[in-house]
């Protein structure tokens, strides 16, 4: 119980091994998404990532719960290598880890029911069949949602309703830490709000480790206990929440910070932070 | 002030549903634009501000149709003149940018050649006349070795590259009007601050007249002179930005702002709006936002409020702010 | 979903012209004992070649066989061939399909190039060739003897199976990579649950309308083979081998005999496609948004 339950250990994936004729030349044509990542998180911290899209954010992510095998490094799930742990595909240990996704829209399988979705995850912690109705209801309960929407399917939902759909779905298997992927980004800002403050609450309630992966600087504040900002799969800047946004020492943090939109207040500091940024980014560097 | 470059008069926007029956989505919208002014046009997705644009530039595609009011545009209703003639209004008085720039432009021609295309259609300009304005407008929109990378093809652009090269694409034939919808939203943090920078300074520069759209009131605040507050197909309040932002009226406009957690100040739980925003077709009777409002009382249920004026600032709610 | 009632008014006239060609075709097929006013092998010398008239509705043929119960029951041969045919490509298209889109890797590029090569083989040219090797008698495949119309079910299905594989595969990439797939592997599903349970759902509408078409195809295909005498064989009926038997009566005369047992072709043809689009249209989200109340 020391140790901590999460921790990556020299992470680095890469795509495109190139073909025969490029290595023959020398040719590099691979694209290092993560170069040598580590990072720990203890029980119960609440962690955002934030970083732009190449930043590798998500592929670490998906590195964590094992959707994405790492190039090399090791994953370790309470002290075991998650490498080892996958050997066994529907064992207990799967319980420990969830991901809450992204798109509100591909997460939750068109054709099933909010009951039947989060019946079979249920069926999939050993919940007796008996009790799977209920369990199921109190898990929308615990997100906030009605008892009424149990049958309905997902385009009959908002999506803020999906999301919470989503996120129940992932707690459901009763998971020690939970990592959620830019869970609110395609959100309207009301329902962001919502589903920020539901956040916050699961974890204070349930004692829950969040790893919450997001490119919104002010939503890591509000709900984020300590912040790593990422940068072309490098972590550039990492520590508590606050001291980092409040005084941040790494110029592409400080570049971040500056984009945040700050309404009328933002109107003069605008046109500096344009200035640190490059308007200019070659072809190869947005590959990522 | 003399008239407005662009007045939108109780617009309405409606679809024909399964069962035959009209549904609307804008349900009669009145806001005008100035000659040179940057309006923002926030509100949430369904708010039927994307519509309502799509609209004006009589854009909207099946099942969607206008269904009411008047577009004026230089002494000239948008909705009654023939195709040809809002053909040749569109790219070259009005141009409009999209959000998503990977699907706005044809990854089968070079940059060079659409933004040629454009000049071509509305100008009488030989090829090389119009490559050079191609490679000069590319240039202003802040795209470097325009001469070069105007054969480029749009894969071989970042997504901040592409959105220039479509504001360029607007911008080619100098129009008056530029609408812009959620012109950032697909783009990184950084690249979305640098784009609203752009846009800021092409209507400074070339005193381009903006309507920005989006869902972000901080966003459209850093650029914009007037914000026009849309929910549930109407306009819920407008004003100048900073009246906006100071002393906003409508219950909405004011959650709107509250919502959105900052980088500075005490950390607590963020303030939300409960529920979601009403669906098409079940719109409510009274104020569209009275089942999520914490003032509404029974008559904002029943009676939806007039938009009401009060010195440069519009609302509509019995219980403003 | 969407209740019934707004999802059948998406069906246009066509949809339901092709529904009910198709619903009358089968039932024909099933009920031809029936509904035949002759026995269709029923020979009768003094009736030969009789133009249609009350008695004969479609005439008779050189045999004196009644064309109107040669035809009813002929619709049995011309759709087994055709939906058995597709249901069997099916069975083994989408498995294949799913299989590699689900795999992935070294077991796709296997799975998707065994589809290739039988994609290869012109469909029409094999299926007469094969039996006209084995010939058009029964045969023996261990304890069953297989009649010549199951061979060619089973031939011509095999034949589909890459029409399947490939649609399926198409769509079932896409699907495999949905968050929801990986939600559900994440949650510890069985390989089985989560391929039967998540993935084929989201991919059977376009497997749906290709087996409609495909079913046009079908019947082609056994009135094609029936044409060069390697299908049905006498004295029972089929529309392609009436077409072959009408092949003098082009000539000299009797059109009854050619025109027909093709109408009878093309209609069914027609039916099915017609089916197909409208099921296309049903599935296509684009059709949604006339529904679209949000």
């Amino acid at each position: 119980m020391t140790g901590p339950i999460l921790s990556l250990r020299g992470i680095t994936k890469s795509y495109g091994q190139g073909n025969a004729l490029d290595r023959l030349l020398g040719r590099d044509t691979r694209f290092v998404a993560l170069d040598g990542v580590s990072l720990e998180i203890a029980r119960g911290d609440v962690v955002g990532i934030v970083g732009e899209s190449g930043s590798g954010k998500s592929t670490l992510a998906s590195i964590a719960v094992g959707l994405t095998k790492p190039t090399s490094g090791e994953v370790l799930l309470d002290g075991e290598p998650l490498s080892a742990l996958m050997r066994d595909h529907g064992g207990p240990w799967r319980r420990r880890i969830q991901m809450a996704f992204q798109d509100s829209s591909s997460a939750l399988n068109p054709r099933k029911s909010v009951s039947r979705c989060l019946t079979e995850t249920l069926a999939l912690r050993g919940v007796p069949k008996a009790e799977r109705e209920a369990e199921a209801l109190a898990m929308l309960t615990l997100v906030g949602l009605g008892a009424e929407l149990a049958p309905r399917l997902p385009h009959e939902l908002s999506g803020g309703q999906r999301q919470r759909v989503g996120l129940a779905r992932a707690l459901a298997m009763k998971p020690d830490i939970l990592i959620a992927d830019e869970p609110v980004s395609s959100l309207d800002v009301s329902l962001q709000a919502q589903v920020i403050n539901l956040l916050s609450r699961l974890t204070r309630e349930l004692g829950l480790t969040l790893l919450f992966i997001s490119h919104d600087l002010a939503l890591v504040r509000t709900l984020c206990s300590r912040i790593i900002v990422m940068r072309k799969g490098a972590i550039v800047e990492q520590g508590p929440c606050l001291d980092v946004l409040d005084h941040p020492t790494h110029t592409y943090t400080q570049l971040l910070i500056a984009a945040v939109p700050k309404g009328i207040k933002g109107r003069r500091q605008h046109a500096a932070a344009a200035q640190i940024a490059s308007p200019i980014s070659t072809a190869r560097e947005s590959a990522g | 002030m003399s008239a407005p470059l662009l007045s939108i008069e109780g617009l309405r926007v409606g679809f024909r549903n399964a069962s035959g029956g009209l549904v609307e989505a804008v349900r009669g919208i009145d806001f005008s634009v100035e000659p040179g002014e940057a309006v923002g046009v926030v509100g949430e997705s369904g708010s039927g501000k994307s519509l309502s644009m799509l609209a004006v530039m009589r854009l909207l595609g099946s099942p969607a149709r206008t269904t009411g009011g008047r577009v004026m545009f230089d002494g000239r209703d948008l909705l009654s003149i023939d195709e040809a003639r809002m053909r040749a209004i569109r790219g070259r008085d009005i141009a409009m940018v999209f959000q998503d720039p990977q699907s706005s432009l044809n990854p089968a021609l070079t940059i060079g050649r659409q933004i040629t295309d454009v000049v071509r259609a509305h100008r009488r300009v030989s090829g090389t006349e119009a490559r050079r304005i191609a490679a000069e407008t590319l240039e202003r929109v802040g795209i470097r070795d325009a001469g070069k990378r105007l054969d480029a093809y749009p894969h071989e652009f970042s997504g901040g590259m592409r959105q220039r090269a479509l504001i360029a694409m607007a911008i080619a034939c100098r129009p008056r009007l530029l609408i812009a919808d959620e012109p950032t939203t697909a783009l990184d943090v950084t690249v979305q601050a640098q784009i609203v920078d752009l846009i800021a300074e092409l209507r400074r520069d070339l005193g381009i007249a903006v309507i920005f759209i989006s869902h972000n009131l901080q966003l459209v605040a850093e650029i914009v002179d007037r914000v026009v507050v849309m929910y549930g197909g109407k306009v819920v309040e407008d004003g100048p930005v900073e009246a906006i932002e100071r002393e906003p009226r409508h219950p909405y406009t004011g959650l709107l702002q509250a919502c959105v957690p900052s980088l500075t100040g005490p950390v607590g739980p963020l303030v939300t709006i409960e529920g979601s925003p009403p669906r098409l077709g079940r719109m409510p009777q009274g104020c569209p936002f009275s089942p999520r409002c914490p003032r509404a009382e029974s008559r904002c249920e029943t009676q939806m409020p007039p938009l009401v004026v009060d010195f440069d600032q519009r609302f509509a709610c019995w219980r403003p702010l | 979903m969407r209740d019934l009632a707004s999802t059948l008014r998406l069906i246009d006239w066509t949809g339901w012209l092709g529904a009910g060609i198709v619903v009358i075709m089968v039932c024909a097929a099933i009920f031809a004992p029936l509904i035949a006013p002759y026995d269709p092998v029923a020979l009768s010398i003094e009736d030969r070649l009789l133009p249609p008239d009350m008695v004969h509705w479609l005439g008779t043929d050189q045999a004196g066989r009644d064309v109107l119960s040669r035809i009813i029951f002929g619709a049995r041969a011309s759709l087994a061939v055709g939906i058995g045919a597709v249901v069997i490509g099916a069975l083994i298209g989408v498995s294949a399909g799913l299989f590699a889109a689900y795999k992935g890797g070294l077991g796709d590029q296997i799975v998707m190039r065994i589809v290739d090569g039988v994609a290869s083989i012109p469909l029409l040219v094999w299926a007469i060739a094969i039996v006209g090797i084995l010939g058009v008698g029964p045969v023996r495949v261990g304890p069953l003897m297989l009649p010549n119309e199951i061979k060619i079910v089973l031939l011509v299905g095999v034949l589909f199976s890459p029409v399947f594989a490939r649609v399926t595969y198409a769509v079932a990439s896409r699907v495999v990579g949905a968050d929801y797939v990986r939600a559900r592997w994440l949650q510890g599903a069985t390989h089985w649950d989560i391929v039967t349970g998540d993935i084929l759902p989201n991919c059977l509408s376009p497997i749906i309308v290709q087996g409609t078409l495909l079913v046009a195809i079908g019947i082609v295909v056994e009135a094609s083979v029936s044409f060069v005498g390697l299908g049905v064989q006498p004295p029972q009926a089929s529309w392609g081998s009436m077409l072959s038997d009408a092949r003098s009566a082009i000539y000299s005369g009797e059109w009854w005999l050619p025109v027909f047992p093709g109408l009878a072709i093309s209609i069914t043809v027609i039916g099915f496609n017609l089916l197909g689009d409208a099921v296309r249209e049903l599935f296509d989200p684009r059709s949604e948004a006339r529904t679209l109340v949000a």
